[in-house]
């Protein structure tokens, strides 16, 4: 008995967003990466295209992350005082597809990195890896609202994708994206109007933007609340592949942020010897939260432990496999 | 809704002048207008501007396709002039109209399945339309069985109830909306509905409002289309709003112009 | 599930006999579709059409239970695609597999021992499946006995031979576990077996088309308590199935899919299973069967099943009372948020990112958010103010001051009234808690 395979026509596609741009493109990137463009749900071959594969980005410092588990740190070894030895040992041994740069130290209670000084470490990881970057600020706003332009000018044609636009604040990374080549993380609080209103209100700034926008619709970690992120995700997507062209954007998740804040990732098992090992507990925390947001259709995914990486990386390899009838 | 553009008619001055001239001007301005504007097909109608329908539908089609990348609904009761409409569609197109007759819906169905085209079918038969819902949903299942027969997903048919002027038949609202209702209990999927909204204030004083208020009405009883003036900027807010209320598209401040801009 | 009325003109003799009192077959199908009618007045409908019409307005996926008194665990019965749309109704049976060859005893000992809580919830492993690993029926009915002495836990027994599954179940019969699998070689004496024990049994197929041959089968043979395997073992093959199943039971109303599914890791590797094992969760498995039982492991599998089954409609909440972040002491801050849960993660978030150690009061507003439980007056000066008796904060810092949440500063003065604290309005959102803590309290 042949069974009738069931196949969703959907109306649209999910947008194609290339992040990094080669010497000819007019920066220095060795390979750009693609993101997005599939014409149906997570996975689903057997609908509709999944051109571009989910990409996973490693989160490199330009200070010392002290707050981080040792178990974290220790699987760097002794790179995490140097972001740019760093970011070289995640694409040469983690295999990361992006660096996701975070300064931290621009921060006004860390460092209070200047412009110049975040500049200096931007040109080292660029010159030490050949994959495109993701750039974050300190998350302060005033701060990385001053920040944000002499970046993306000190990196003009590299199309790095800066971080990040909110609705009470996208017009300075939006500016710094347009005048510079750059592309947008335009950000919303799990809230799926805010994430739509806020791709119009860019591109109304500019048209040919809405090509260069990645959505982060904030993303809750595992026991956190995941299932509003996920849920939202799902229906954004559904929603564009239906015609919704304003919320058909890829998606970024800040997976490493929210995970290894949270005490499922640094309790020792002798304070709760319910929970298990420490170490491989807080990896999983971080690899489950990603694979379910891969679910929902993540499209890039910004990652902290290597071996959660490599998890993660095998799992988007199994998903990428044809499973057409 | 899915607003399927009215303007491309020969019914207008400038269409008919354009058509005995063949000149694609006011017809490719219509098409990109009301593409632009959100519409979802456009509605080609040779009206009474030639006798040569066959030839007039061809030329239409072609012109307007050049102008527009949306799909055509092809509006005659010619099927000669509907035929020759969608052997030059580059995508599936719509058939407007046919009505729950016998030797018709064969001719139509059959040109549907051939041309992959959608259907829109006319709750009507040889005695007229008919007042009630009943009545109307039994005309409404006939079509839906005759599309079945014929292999085409009930998905691809759209009917319509046929909307009275409201100052002729005030009585045939009710019916209408629960005609609209019921039809989605006739299969699974059900077929869509669709109407001329324009019939409703034929012959009234202030024909934008009744068109939109109509229009929502209707939508809140599961309408999925209405031919209409694709150009009515207040219909269309209308229209952008009922479709955030019903759930069927993501709110956001700018809704109106998200909906407007659709096809951009 | 109404049926829509071509379904049910499809089932109508079309004579238009009229006998019905409607002019037409279509119009009595309307009228049924409608709920107006009773099929009953159709005189000349076949028992056929009968049982197609009823089957039809059953649910689409059959709710089917493996075990017996409290240990009963449903399964089936899901209405969704998404679950935004409407909640999954039952979470997936997580199980771990142990073979005949292992030291049962020992591994038994271990996955009984499997008991999590987090955040006031208790998980603990639903059944285990026993593997017949050994080939050996004498060696699978002692493991049997072993598992029937040594665990309560709910068991699938995994063999497709089905002289081993014969004593094996002869064992646990009264368990009323789960029969894995009826294949296209052994599906009668299967059948039969479980039939005989009512047993739940699983339909294994090689692909979706034999596997639906193969439910046809067993079902003409009269048993319909099933549950199913496609038999692919590869991850988006398995993915690919279980979305198919899913959706042609309940988008199509597919019979012959309408049961519940189970799926199998394929990993060595535990990191690695767990994975698999989770994109089978996330996707529509209503059991998957996974290979670690180790808590580091499980923990995760289980906290990302309890949020994906959580009622979409319901706000999630989290305990109400006095949560203490770092090392809160006497002169700590106490920030007053509510219960509803993603206001109160926000919060905390926030609050650990100041490193200051303090104290989240929070209120119980059946999981509501700050300004919705303001508005339904669960979140007001009298609610704060028995909170903070009733969790003992008066004895536990001694500058009695509060943070409220800047939405609703204008409750500061009743509250100042209610409780005899001081009373500062904080940020009006979690994001600003940070400058306000460096500038109140660093
Ligand atoms: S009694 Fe049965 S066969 Fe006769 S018209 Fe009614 S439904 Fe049709």
């Amino acid at each position: 008995m042949a069974v009738e395979i069931m196949k969703e026509k959907y109306r649209s596609q999910v947008r194609e967003v290339v992040l990094g741009a080669t010497k000819d493109e007019g920066g220095t990137r060795s390979t750009t990466i693609k993101v997005g463009g599939e014409s149906t749900l997570p996975f689903l071959h057997f609908e509709g295209a999944v051109p571009n594969r989910p990409v996973v980005a490693m989160e490199v410092w330009d200070v010392f992350p002290e707050e981080w588990p040792q178990n974290l740190k220790d699987a760097f070894g002794d790179v995490l005082n140097d972001p740019a030895a760093w970011a070289k040992k995640c694409v040469d041994e983690f295999g990361a597809d992006l660096i996701a740069l975070r300064f931290k130290g621009a921060d006004p209670d860390v460092n209070d990195a200047s412009a110049e000084d975040c500049i200096a470490v931007l040109k080292n990881v660029l010159e030490a890896v050949g994959v495109p970057l993701i750039v974050y600020g300190c998350g302060k706003l005033e701060k990385d609202n001053a920040i944000i332009g002499p970046i993306g000018e000190a990196a003009e044609g590299e199309n790095l994708l800066l971080g990040v636009a909110e609705q009470e604040n996208y017009k300075s990374v939006a500016s710094a994206a347009m005048a510079y080549k750059h592309s947008v993380i335009a950000q919303s609080p799990i809230d799926i109007n805010i994430a739509k209103q806020l791709n119009i209100l860019i591109s109304e700034m500019s048209t040919p933007l809405l090509d260069r926008i990645v959505i982060d619709p904030t993303i809750a970690a595992l026991g956190y609340g995941i299932e509003y992120s996920y849920s939202i995700m799902e229906r954004a997507r559904f929603g564009a592949l239906n015609g919704d062209r304003m919320l058909g954007m890829p998606m970024i998740g800040n997976v490493g942020h929210e995970v290894w804040s949270k005490k499922e990732t640094f309790i020792p098992v002798d304070e709760e010897p319910g929970w298990g090992d420490q170490a491989e507990r807080s990896l999983a925390w971080e690899s489950v939260t990603a694979m379910a947001l891969l679910q929902a259709g993540m499209n890039i995914l910004v990652m902290r432990h290597p071996q959660a990486v490599k998890l993660i990386k095998q799992n988007i390899d199994e998903l990428m496999q044809d499973n057409s009838y | 809704m899915i607003i399927i553009g009215e303007r491309i008619n020969g019914m207008f001055r400038d269409i008919a002048k354009a058509i005995r001239e063949k000149d694609p001007t006011a017809v490719q301005e219509w098409a990109r207008k009301q593409e632009a504007m959100g519409s979802g097909y456009l509605d080609i109608n040779v009206g009474p501007a030639v006798s040569d329908r066959v030839s007039a539908m061809r030329w239409l089609c072609e012109v307007a396709q050049e102008a527009s990348k949306l799909p055509l609904c092809l509006d005659s009761t010619d099927y000669d002039a509907i035929e020759a409409g969608l052997e030059v569609c580059k995508q599936p197109a719509m058939i407007n109209s046919v009505p729950a007759v016998q030797e018709k819906m064969d001719r139509v169905f059959q040109m549907a399945s051939k041309y992959n085209a959608e259907v829109i079918g006319l709750a009507m038969n040889e005695e007229g339309i008919p007042k009630d819902a009943e009545s109307r949903v039994a005309l409404a299942m006939e079509l839906v069985a005759n599309c079945d027969a014929h292999g085409i997903p009930i998905s691809n048919l759209y009917i319509d109830p046929l909307v009275l002027p409201c100052n002729v038949g005030q009585d045939h609202g009710p019916e209408v909306m629960e005609t609209l209702r019921q039809i989605k209990l006739l299969s699974d999927p059900p077929p869509k509905t669709v109407v001329g909204l324009s019939n409703i204030s034929q012959g009234t004083k202030d024909r934008d409002l009744i068109n939109r208020i109509f229009a929502v009405m209707a939508m809140a009883n599961g309408l999925d289309a209405a031919i209409a003036d694709g150009c009515d900027e207040e219909l269309i807010a209308a229209v952008a709003t009922a479709r955030i209320i019903l759930n069927m598209d993501i709110y956001c401040d700018s809704y109106v112009d998200v909906f407007k801009n659709q096809n951009l | 599930m109404g049926l829509s009325g071509l379904e049910i003109f499809k089932q109508l003799p079309k004579t238009n006999c009229k006998e019905c009192g409607y002019p037409t077959c279509l119009a009595f199908a309307m009228a049924l579709a409608n709920g107006k009618a009773s099929l009953d007045a159709c005189p000349d409908v076949t028992e056929e059409a009968k049982e197609a019409l009823s089957s039809a307005s059953a649910p689409p996926i059959k709710m089917v239970k493996v075990g017996t008194g409290d240990r009963v665990i449903e399964m089936g019965d899901e209405t969704e695609i998404f679950r935004h749309d409407k909640r999954f109704n039952h979470p997936t049976a997580v199980t771990v597999e142990v073979k005949d060859t292992d030291d049962l005893e020992a591994r038994l000992a271990v996955i009984n021992d499997l008991i999590f809580e987090r955040v006031g919830q208790e998980y603990t492993v639903d059944m285990i499946a026993l593997v017949n690993a050994s080939g050996d029926a004498g060696k699978f009915k002692a493991a049997a006995e072993t598992v029937k002495e040594k665990t309560e836990k709910n068991v699938v027994l995994v063999s497709e031979d089905a002289g081993a599954m014969e004593v094996a179940l002869d064992v646990l019969a009264d368990r009323k576990p789960l029969v894995y699998a009826a294949n296209k070689d052994n599906f009668e004496k299967m059948t039969e077996l479980a039939k005989s024990k009512e047993c739940p049994l699983v339909v294994k197929g090689d692909d979706l088309n034999s596997l639906a041959e193969l439910v046809d089968k067993i079902v003409a043979l009269g048993y319909k308590e099933l549950v199913l395997d496609p038999g692919s073992r590869e991850t988006s093959k398995v993915l690919a199935d279980l979305t198919q199943i899913r959706r042609l039971a309940v988008r199509k109303k597919f019979r012959t899919f309408g049961y519940q599914t189970i799926a199998f890791t394929s990993k060595d590797d535990p990191q690695e299973d767990l994975m698999q094992a989770g994109v089978y969760l996330s996707k529509y498995a209503s059991i998957v069967v996974l290979k670690t039982d180790k808590k580091e492991h499980l923990l995760p599998l289980f906290s990302w099943r309890a949020n994906l089954f959580t009622d979409p409609q319901k706000p999630a909440q989290v305990q109400p009372g006095l949560h203490p972040i770092g090392d809160a002491d006497e002169n700590s801050p106490v920030y007053c948020t509510t219960n509803f849960s993603l206001s109160f993660y926000l919060v905390e978030g926030e609050v650990s990112s100041t490193r200051i150690p303090s104290y989240i009061l929070s209120v119980d507003t059946k999981g509501t958010s700050v300004l919705t439980a303001y508005a339904d007056n669960r979140y007001t000066a009298e609610s704060i103010a028995a909170a903070i008796k009733s969790t003992g904060l008066e004895d536990k810092v001694k500058n009695k001051n509060i943070v409220i949440p800047g939405l609703v500063a204008v409750l500061k003065g009743a509250l100042e009234d209610e409780s005899g604290w001081d009373v500062t309005v904080g940020p009006r959102e979690a994001s600003g808690i940070t400058k306000f803590a460096k500038e109140k309290f660093a």
